[in-house]
């Protein structure tokens, strides 16, 4: 049965990584989706309102975050490949030999 | 020539014909939502994952050679294949490695044919157990490992089978939810020109994964047998032709595209949206990274239809055809079975005959089983053409149970 135990182990850290990265980081595109429109007022949005510029400042914030996210899934794909591995220990990603 | 060096050509050619089904079958993990929606061109699609598939093959140096130790006991912890079964250039192991091959090929044009996404990697491993219990008996299998870690069937097929698609419909569903709320009051016009960018970057990385991932298992295998025919000695690296050409082998498989998978998980399971089809690879391309990056291993099929099912389920009054989501589960249940029962039947069929005929006599009920299939899947052909066609479910039901 310790194969069970070792995947409930290993499920739920896939699943909490994988809620930060693979549901946090649309979400954040999905602000800055939102915060677009809403700089941009009119018809796109439903119910048209006057453009509010200080809406592409927050958008931008929140595609750098997402392009950020992105490299660090690249990195990730490479690096293991390369037999290295990506370590957020130190919060920020530094490569590491595996 | 000797009969040995046949086998091991046979086996060189076989595997990458494996490989080859291995990248059309999971076009659709990464671009079926994307095709869906319309994000990409279909044409534009298939030749993005398979350009991402041809660079991950490359990407990855690290040496897979030991991927038939997850399941079955041909070969030791570094690699090197099991003595017993290297006598006469290798003639045992190489005949075992092809009805396994043959088994994982023939499942995976089957399930084509009938548009099922099921695991590429899963056919291979049944293919490969089933060989092995009919060629070395059941202790041929590695069913639990040794207890340290996640190995064996169980816990590198079966356990990861269950588990990922959970996670990763849960993951994307979350996701799906969220973004519906956050978009709320965005004319739809609007919201479908963002996500675009953000679908074709999520799916452009799950391909990318996946060349890492399967371009792999297909090289170690060919490796391991080059190794068990005395063709080559080295157990940490891959010779170069063999990385270049299942590089190649999936990446055109990729391009050829899977077009009745693709159907299937990009209009069958749920009328996707974009900010729907970014959530779904998003979580797909999240769960595979981190898994991999865990040593856990999975299946992409799973994941990618677990993810689209998520979509499916975190969008408000989302309609899911939760019928062709249990005929998928179900092909995903037999897959390993009858991949092995397949692998199990060609390698008696190749053992009887022995010698040259054999293994011969093997690949011909191959090309003939497959030639088959293709014939059968002319009379109702999926294409870039026709892949987006409105899901019709009873006429599509009749065609699948015409085929079947």
């Amino acid at each position: 049965m310790n194969n069970v135990t070792l995947a409930l182990d290993g499920a739920w850290k896939v699943l909490v990584t994988s809620l930060l990265l693979g549901a946090g980081l649309p979400i954040i595109f999905a602000l800055g989706v939102r915060a677009r429109a809403f700089a941009a007022g009119g018809d796109a949005e439903v119910d048209g309102g006057r453009p509010r510029p200080v809406g592409n400042v927050l958008a931008l914030v929140c595609f750098v975050l997402v392009l950020l996210g992105i490299a660090l899934g690249i990195t990730i794909v490479v690096a293991s490949g390369f037999g290295k591995a990506v370590s957020l220990q130190h919060v920020y990603p530094t490569i590491v030999s595996k | 020539m000797t009969t040995a060096t046949v086998l091991l050509a046979l086996v060189v050619v076989v595997a990458l014909a494996f490989d080859f089904t291995n990248g059309f079958h999971d076009t659709g993990n990464a671009m079926a939502t994307s095709i869906a929606t319309g994000a990409l061109q279909p044409k534009v699609a298939v030749t993005l994952a398979a350009v991402l598939n041809l660079v991950g093959a490359f990407l990855s140096v690290e040496v897979a050679l030991t991927v038939t130790n997850a399941v079955i006991n041909i070969q030791n912890s570094k690699g090197a294949p099991n003595p017993e079964l290297v006598a006469d250039g290798g003639y045992a192991l190489l005949l075992i490695i092809l009805a396994g091959l043959v088994g994982g090929i023939v499942w995976n044009v089957l399930t084509w044919l009938l548009g099922l996404p099921s695991s590429s990697s899963h056919a291979l491993f049944g293919g490969l157990i089933g060989s092995a219990i009919a060629a070395l008996g059941m202790s041929g299998v590695k069913w639990t490992g040794d207890g340290s870690k996640l190995d064996g069937v169980l816990g590198k097929v079966v356990l990861p089978a269950v588990a990922s698609p959970v996670i990763a419909g849960l993951v994307a569903a979350l996701g799906t939810w969220f973004i519906f709320r956050v978009i709320a009051g965005v004319a739809e016009r609007f919201t479908d020109q963002g996500f675009r960018w953000g679908q074709i970057g999520s799916a452009s990385l799950v391909s990318l994964a996946h060349g890492t991932n399967d371009a792999q298992k297909t090289m170690g295998v060919i490796t391991l047998a080059l190794i068990a025919a005395g063709q080559w000695t080295d157990t940490t690296s891959v010779p170069l032709w063999v990385k270049v050409s299942c590089a190649f082998a999936i990446a055109l498989g990729t391009y050829v595209g899977g077009w009745r998978v693709i159907r299937t998980l990009g209009k069958g399971l749920v009328e996707i949206s974009p900010p729907q089809g970014m959530a779904a690879e998003s979580a797909s391309a999240a769960v595979i990274l981190t898994s991999s990056h865990l040593g856990f291993a999975l299946s992409t099929t799973h994941v990618a239809t677990g993810s689209i099912l998520g979509s499916g389920v975190g969008k408000p009054g989302a309609h899911v055809r939760w019928h062709i989501a249990g005929r998928m589960v179900t092909a995903w249940v037999i897959t390993l079975p009858a991949a092995g029962l397949v692998g199990a039947v060609m390698w008696y069929i190749g053992h009887l005959l022995g010698g040259l005929a054999g293994p011969v006599v093997v690949v011909l009920i191959l090309m003939a089983l497959s030639t088959f299939m293709w014939v059968r899947s002319r009379r109702q052909p999926i294409n870039a053409g026709n892949v987006n066609d409105e899901w019709q479910p009873t006429v599509q039901a009749a065609e699948m149970e015409r085929v079947s």
